[in-house]
């Protein structure tokens, strides 16, 4: 008798453990950390464990690495062969590098996908032909305002002589105000100075503006609108290095002229997304060139109620091509290494379908959605709709900035070009150090 | 005698086998990292490709041709030397000033550690929002006073790398000068006063050459520890702006992380192993010397 209950249980184990064995294991994602979107991707991932993952018998669980080193980190990890983490994340300006650490996906990219993601949006994540991950967020620039302060700039015949009598003072030529949507590099510097309460002691804000000056990649990206907008690139269509150009060299005086005049806090040379942030956020600047993600930051009353309700989101200022923003995306892709490549592929299937992709949205995230989902969130996400229009208008992607060594250029160029807006190098040392760096980089 | 003689070859021999597992240990440790970063300062390793192939001295031709490595070089050993005398003053300060109390309540000495015990890399993060100009509670208090002091700013971010270095580690100089300090009898005190000698005369004949030995090895710690600054300055200010704060270990950090030049950083590292090491032999023969 007890022979044959033993007989049963150890039959019942075996094909519990060839039932398991023949279905799919759990996954790991290594996903970027940082608020809105985390919670928004728990959100995801809850979904799938409880519709899509459990028809697989396949979990997913998500881990993150700080945001400081976070590539660092992933690097090493992928080139010790690291099988910790099945899916990955991509960049588009470090899709190179990883390139070879991933599995391309160009399988899952199906006409249906281009039905919810933009095709842009997946351009971003190829390197050398194959794709590499499905794009979850779009990353672009904005210029975040005050309403009640630009308004009252133009319409305030007192502030309006103030204006033109600080811009030809400084600037020697006499601006008049302008919308914030028409700005042209020019206004955002006048307007920078005019806000300044140590230039003009009646400013309602103590800093025109909050520059992110922090040697650190990141800023390059939010600074690169202003040579773009000038018709300057990384490199030309030969890929001859042009950044000893008239427009980089406008580029870095803007943000020059700003920070000699001390129309930005004294310490952005510290600051990057986050301070700024709070800069803003607390009433102390005017306005700021700023990532995307914080829109959803900012229409949080409770968190910044100085702003709530005056925020106004313009594209960045106008340059000789007219306004230009750096964008990029991040993904999902897969590790190479991973021995769950079929249950990961699974995930990411399920992860470019709508129904995940539009409650990404709803919750915090900002995917490029393709136009058809696009409409159904912009009751949520308004500022999404904007996202979309202005990857197209003015979206711009550096030629070489998705090469394997985009990130050492970029951190040379924060290296450099903080330098020189510190005062610690000149002008000319400090281009010439970067193109230095990346003929070097360049060369086969 | 032959006796004796044979005892003392065993026992030779039994030490030098119950060294064995120390000795692998040492080599598993110590010896196989070592070997394989020579190798790798000597070769065009990359994150693409870990073998890499032989390229001789390229790697330390290149390192010490790079001005940007003295820069950094430079900028640790003014760090390390600013900080290591401000940190043993005000230690040794601190020592003379609370010794009595701490004898009586010893357990305030915990409280005076609690510094050392925060991770260098939170200390950073901490003091990014205690010293903001708008939300940071210092700068908004001393603007309130009148004193409006931008500690982050371009002009005292030097200072400010340099006060938190040395807040967080006093404690740990304090400690080992604490130690010391409590090791001298205080009959020879006693006897000195006796003698006549006046409390700073005391001081600096009897108290301070006692304590030398534990000076040497607390300014050798931290001279090291502080010349190998990265985690607080990293968090701050990732090395700037430009490269006014990039210490050598960021230095390091960034060749191998972000310019993926495995082999140069590596050469690099090695070159400072045998700086460190010279300073180590040196170190120890003074302490060895005086003992």
């Amino acid at each position: 008798m007890l022979r044959s209950k033993f007989k049963s249980a150890a039959a019942a184990l075996l094909a519990t453990a060839l039932s398991s064995s023949a279905a799919f294991a759990d996954i790991t994602i290594l996903a970027w950390p940082g608020e809105p979107s985390e919670s928004a991707f728990r959100k995801v991932l809850d979904l799938y464990n409880s519709t899509e993952g459990t028809k697989n018998n396949s979990k997913a669980s998500v881990i993150y690495f700080s945001q400081q080193g976070f590539k660092e980190k992933m690097l090493a990890d992928v080139a010790a062969g690291s099988k910790e983490f099945d899916v990955m994340l991509t960049s588009t300006y470090d899709v190179g590098l990883y390139a070879p650490f991933m599995t391309p996906i160009d399988d899952l990219i199906t006409d249906k996908v281009y039905d919810v993601i933009s095709k842009n949006a997946i351009e971003t994540q190829k390197y050398e032909g194959k794709t590499y991950g499905i794009p979850t967020d779009l990353s672009l620039h904005f210029l975040y305002y005050r309403k009640d302060l630009i308004d009252q700039l133009n319409t305030d015949p007192a502030w309006k002589a103030k204006y033109e009598e600080i811009s030809e003072k400084i600037l020697g030529k006499k601006l008049s105000p302008k919308p914030a949507d028409q700005w042209d590099w020019d206004d955002f510097i006048a307007s920078a100075l005019f806000f300044t309460k140590s230039i003009n002691p009646d400013s309602p804000v103590r800093y025109g503006t909050v520059l992110q000056m922090k040697n650190l990649l990141y800023n390059i990206m939010l600074w690169q609108g202003t040579v773009a907008s000038n018709g300057g690139d990384w490199r030309d269509k030969d890929g001859n290095i042009t950044v000893d150009s008239p427009a980089y060299k406008r580029g870095l005086e803007i943000y020059k002229i700003i920070t000699d005049n001390e129309a930005t806090p004294g310490d952005s040379s510290t600051y990057e997304y986050g301070e700024a942030n709070s800069v803003f956020g607390a009433g102390q600047v005017a306005f700021m060139l700023q990532w995307n993600a914080a829109v959803p930051e900012f229409s949080n009353a409770t968190k910044y109620p100085i702003v709530a309700g005056k925020l106004g989101l313009s594209h960045e200022p106008a340059g000789s091509e007219g306004p230009k923003t750096h964008f990029h995306s991040l993904g999902l892709g897969l590790n190479k290494n991973s021995e769950k490549q079929d249950e990961a592929k699974a995930f990411l299937a399920w992860l470019a379908t709508a129904e995940p992709m539009k409650l990404y949205a709803k919750e915090g995230g900002s995917p490029p959605l393709a136009a058809g989902p696009m409409a159904e969130i912009a009751g949520d996400r308004p500022e999404m709709v904007l996202m979309g229009e202005h990857a197209a208008k003015y979206g711009f992607v550096m030629n070489g900035s998705t090469s394997a060594k985009a990130l050492s250029i970029y951190t040379n160029m924060a290296e450099n070009f903080t330098g020189y807006w510190t005062g610690e190098i000149e002008q000319d040392e400090a281009i010439a150090n970067v193109v230095a760096d990346m003929k070097k980089a360049f060369t086969p | 005698m032959s006796n004796a003689t044979s005892f003392e070859m065993k026992e030779r021999a039994a030490a030098r086998v119950l060294l064995v597992p120390l000795c692998l240990f040492m080599a598993a440790l110590l010896g196989f990292p070592t070997l394989i970063n020579l190798w790798y300062s000597f070769s065009d390793v990359s994150f693409q490709n870990m073998i890499g192939s032989f390229v001789g001295l390229d790697n330390y031709a290149a390192a010490l041709s790079n001005p940007k490595m003295w820069q950094a070089l430079g900028f640790s050993l003014k760090f390390a030397v600013i900080c290591t005398t401000l940190q043993v003053v005000a230690a040794l300060v601190l020592v003379f000033i609370l010794h009595p109390l701490l004898a009586k309540r010893p357990w305030m000495t915990a409280i005076l550690m609690l510094p050392m015990m925060v991770s260098p890399a939170l200390m950073g993060v901490m003091y990014r929002l205690i010293l903001n100009e708008f939300t940071g509670p210092i700068p908004v208090y001393l603007e309130m006073m009148g004193y409006g002091v931008n500690f982050l700013g371009r002009g005292n971010i030097y200072k400010t790398v340099v006060a938190i270095e040395v807040l967080q580690w006093t404690p740990f100089a304090f400690l080992i000068l604490l130690t010391a300090r409590q090791t001298i009898s205080y009959e020879l005190e006693e006897a000195a006063a006796v003698d006549g000698a006046t409390g700073f005369r005391s001081t600096l004949h009897i108290l301070l050459p006692m304590m030398k030995p534990a000076l040497v090895i607390v300014v050798f710690v931290r001279f090291i520890d502080s010349f190998r600054v990265f985690d607080h300055i990293y968090v701050l200010t990732g090395g700037g702006p430009g490269n006014l704060t990039t210490s050598i270990s960021i230095y390091i950090y960034k060749l191998f992380f972000v310019q993926n030049t495995l082999g140069e950083a590596v050469a690099v590292s090695i070159l400072l192993l045998m700086m460190s090491l010279a300073l180590i032999v040196a170190a120890m023969r003074l302490v060895v010397r005086r003992n």
